[in-house]
């Protein structure tokens, strides 16, 4: 490939490099702007729109009433004990596959994923099929619980964002300099201390990351919630409600910029943390190497087990009834469900496939190149840069999805042209996700030290030259991985294109959707087992591909 | 091959992907023979009355897109500015008549209008009504056996102690099913003693639904033992083997119709024209006999299968007079009052 790319050769004036690198960064904000803001800015100004003109009514109306403080605590109370059990598991769990000599890593992490690999719906849909009323077990064991409100809630949101943790922490404990360690153990540092003291510390930027991931995702879902939650209200299922159900535009948009505060306070925070942030890879780092320890390996064995057979049992169980004639009646063996007689059949599957792969390839470019210029470039556009990044993991995916009708929906719009087709879906999802990808490349190019960058600056390398010999090779797993990641998301999400499908445009998740609606809880379970056959199959083939260019050795999501 | 190239080519390849996309799903000028259509009919029923369209009309391609009531309501509303489709087929009338969707359609005497009484239709010709729904319960037999519990023939049934925690229903604020139960509860017993009945019955209520068909649906699958929810999926659920009773509440059914208008904004008229005409023809009216609970066109009679679940033959006799106009002209309001009483 010499001289596909125009590299200059060091003949470049250093002094035009500051500006070249402001030009780039403003560069990858305009997509940014256009694709996030400015629907978002729309959608701000609907709220602000009443029938009197510009003025806070909506807000007031919303606000002052009792059943929306009960709303903001509900999803709070829902959203904090989720995300604390999130996380510890999913440490405890990415600990386990990276820091032990525990037998089946592959395997495990790979059950993980799985959540990643069908609609948010299944989750719930499992749970009740399992512990519902009328689930498995309450029909077992003669029992009678239900699962529906605030515990449904919280496994099932558990359960989804589990693999989002997860990839971060995975990627952070990945990384680790075995000096450290060497040293740890010949000062006679004990394994806790040594966790407390190396480990933990190490890993702090991912922690902070994961719990604003997590945090941002389970209070703006409102597929578990509809399904499990009951009479369990939150904010995110309102906005549903009040959209879908009632038309009401304005007190919609209230409520999504209401789920948008959050959010500020996460940036700050995670701003403030980050600048304390040290990398903790540099020039003279060792790989990591794990020692076998047969009773830390035996219990995290059993602790990987244990998670892995209530992710497993949950998905399995939909897989089982998209097999069963009629569940949970007639259990027989039946492949009638796979006759899909949805409109279009199985059309929907393919667009979605057509969209995840044009996901991809756009979302690897974008968050991709955001992480590295935010990292490396260190202009002024950096923090306001940085904020656009990030801001789309607060916005509920239904207001950026209403945000992408208000905001383009019209003729004079340069946008316009578009509108109903497969690829703003694509482009919808890539900024959806954009946060949650962003935040894996940038997670794992914070961990480079800036001294490889300053040592090649030092050596008279452009940075396009220090991008080509030093980031790139260390970055090129995550940004396989963070392709997947738009891959997998794009094929699953619900919420974000429910507003944006169109007759020619409809996808597998929404068909999952309204297959669930229709009550057909079976057929909704087999078409999900097509997305999730689809979602592996892709993961196998990008496997073959990293394998085949000699890339064996990296592991593909990390 | 480097890294940089696999990276490089993968650019390459993803911008690739990017220009014939934006070139290849560009939307197309409208065809001369290719309409959108927007309705809210069951997904199964819906790809019925299409492939009979297709028999009929083998040149007219017709892109469908179905969503629930309040769903299609909040989407029309939210492209008013540049509408997509080219017809609505079969929405709720009280929708329909809400005057930022009237002002978007355009006034159209199909070919057999003379067909639909008069009282279905618009003074002005903007939209006419072919069929319709009725509320009914879904009882599931083996949960009423299980705990022991009588088989309800009415709402007032419902408010007995021993079904508290085993009713769900549709929430009425993003349901037109639930909409409509209420709007009859409240048309036949007068506001107030509606209003008292209501909070009677939310103490037995184990959950509002966000939609209409779910409830039923949760019923069948022997989670709650009765799912109020519309007779046709109370059919069909039975059709498929769930161990349920459809049971049309003595105190009479809540009611709704479902209209067809022709958009205003259509960049092809003649072909939506060409739809909206076979949408009364013989060979549509056939299907409807065979899906629908209510068709307004005579012409054909009750399946089988209807009568079997349960639903008498002159329908009429179960059926509450709905005031449409009542129900679409009061729809804020009750559904504001309704959110706060009895909203979780």
């Amino acid at each position: 490939m010499n001289g596909s790319a125009p590299l200059p050769r060091g003949r470049r004036p250093r002094d035009l490099e500051p500006l070249f690198k402001v030009l780039v960064a403003a560069a990858i904000a305009v997509p940014l702007l256009v694709f996030v803001l400015y629907p978002l800015v729309h959608i701000l100004g609907r709220s602000f729109q009443t029938p009197d003109g510009l003025g806070l009514a909506n807000y007031a109306a919303v606000m002052g009433t009792q059943r929306f403080m009960r709303l903001v605590y509900n999803s709070f109370e829902v959203t904090v004990v989720t995300t604390v059990i999130t996380v510890v598991l999913a440490y405890g769990f990415a600990y386990a596959v990276q820091r032990t000599c525990m037998p089946l890593k592959n395997l495990f992490r790979l059950i993980a994923l799985i959540p990643l690999f069908a609609p948010s719906l299944v989750q719930a849909q499992g749970l009740v099929l399992m512990l519902g009323r009328n689930g498995l077990v309450n029909r077992t064991l003669g029992t009678d619980f239900s699962i529906y409100g605030y515990w449904g809630i919280v496994i099932s949101s558990v359960l989804y964002v589990f693999p989002y943790a997860f990839l971060i922490f995975s990627a952070s404990l990945a990384l680790a300099d075995n000096r450290l360690y060497e040293s740890s153990r010949i000062l006679g540092a004990g394994p806790l201390r040594t966790f407390w003291t190396v480990t933990l510390p190490s890993t702090r930027f991912a922690l902070i990351a994961s719990t604003f991931v997590v945090f941002t995702l389970v209070i703006t879902d409102f597929g578990n919630p509809m399904v499990v939650g009951g009479d369990y209200s939150v904010l995110a299922t309102e906005v549903y409600n009040q959209v879908i159900g009632q038309a009401n535009f304005e007190l919609g948009t209230v409520i999504g910029m209401v789920l948008l505060a959050p959010v500020a306070v996460a940036v700050a925070f995670e701003k403030w943390i980050n600048r304390r942030s040290h990398a903790q890879i540099s020039e003279g780092s060792q790989p990591l190497s794990v020692r076998p320890n047969p009773l830390r390996d035996r219990v995290f064995t059993a602790y990987s087990a244990l998670i892995c057979l209530a992710i497993l049992s949950v998905v399995g169980i939909v897989i089982f009834a998209s097999f069963t004639h009629l569940w949970p009646y007639r259990m027989e063996f039946s492949l009638r469900h796979y006759r899909f007689d949805v409109q279009g059949g199985i059309q929907p599957l393919w667009n979605s496939i057509t969209i995840g792969l044009m996901a991809a390839g756009v979302g690897v470019v974008a968050a991709g190149l955001a992480a590295y210029v935010t990292e490396k470039f260190r202009t002024v556009l950096d923090s306001p840069l940085y904020f656009l990044c990030i801001v789309p993991a607060a916005v509920p995916g239904m207001v950026l999805g209403l945000g992408y009708i208000l905001a383009f929906n019209a003729p004079g719009n340069p946008i316009y042209p578009l509108y109903g087709t497969l690829f703003l879906i694509a482009i919808c999802n890539v900024y959806y996700y954009h946060a949650q990808g962003f935040l894996i490349a940038s997670t794992s190019m914070k961990q480079i030290s800036h001294t490889f960058d300053e040592a090649s600056s030092t050596l008279g390398a452009t940075f396009l030259r220090t991008m080509r010999k030093v980031t790139l090779p260390l970055m090129w797993p995550t940004l396989v991985g963070v392709a997947v990641f738009f891959f997998m998301r794009s094929m699953v999400t619900l919420s974000a294109v429910i507003f944006l499908i169109t007759p020619s445009t409809q996808v597998a998740a929404v068909s999952v959707l309204f297959l669930e609606d229709r009550g057909a809880v079976n057929q909704a379970a087999a078409f999900s087992v097509c997305i999730m056959a689809v979602v592996v199959a892709v993961l196998i083939v990008a496997r073959l591909v990293l394998n085949f260019f000699g890339h064996r050795h990296i592991s593909l999501i990390r | 091959m480097t890294m940089l190239g696999s990276f490089a080519l993968r650019c390459m390849l993803a911008c690739a992907v990017v220009c014939c996309t934006a070139l290849g799903f560009s939307p197309s000028q409208a065809h001369a023979n290719e309409i959108t259509v927007y309705t809210s009919y069951e997904e199964d029923e819906a790809a019925a009355f299409l492939a009979a369209m297709q028999r009929d009309l083998p040149d007219l391609r017709v892109n469908m897109l179905r969503l629930s009531t309040g769903d299609l309501h909040a989407r029309m509303l939210a492209e008013a500015a540049n509408p997509r489709h080219d017809v609505i087929w079969g929405w709720a009338v009280t929708n329909m008549v809400d005057p930022r969707v009237l002002a978007m359609l355009e006034p159209y005497e199909p070919q057999g209008i003379e067909r639909v009484p008069a009282r279905f239709r618009d003074p002005e010709g903007r939209w006419f009504a072919k069929t319709g729904y009725m509320a009914a319960f879904c009882v599931n037999n083996e949960v009423l056996q299980r705990r022991n519990l009588p088989m309800p023939t009415s709402w007032a049934d419902l408010l007995k102690p021993e079904f508290q925690g085993e009713v769900v229903m549709p929430n009425p604020a993003s349901s037109g099913t639930g909409y409509l139960q209420i709007a009859s509860i409240l048309q036949m017993k007068g506001e107030d003693a509606g209003w008292d009945f209501l909070r009677e019955l939310d103490r037995n209520i184990a959950q509002y639904i966000k939609s209409g068909s779910r409830p039923c649906n949760v019923a069948s699958a022997g989670e709650f033992a009765v799912g109020a929810s519309f007779a046709l999926r109370a059919i069909k659920n039975i059709d498929e083997g769930y161990p349920i009773t459809m049971v049309i509440p003595a105190e009479g059914a809540g009611n709704e119709l479902e209209a067809t208008g022709l958009m205003r904004s259509s960049r092809n008229k003649e072909a939506a024209k060409r739809f909206i005409d076979w949408t009364l023809s013989e060979a549509a009216v056939e299907e409807y006999y065979k899906w629908k609970e209510i068709v307004t066109v005579s012409g054909g009679t009750m399946p089988e299968s209807f009568i079997k679940a349960g639903l008498p033959e002159d329908i009429g006799s179960v059926m509450v007079d709905m005031d449409f106009d009542w129900s679409a002209a009061n729809r804020d309001r009750i559904l504001r009052q309704w959110q706060d009483e009895l909203e979780r």
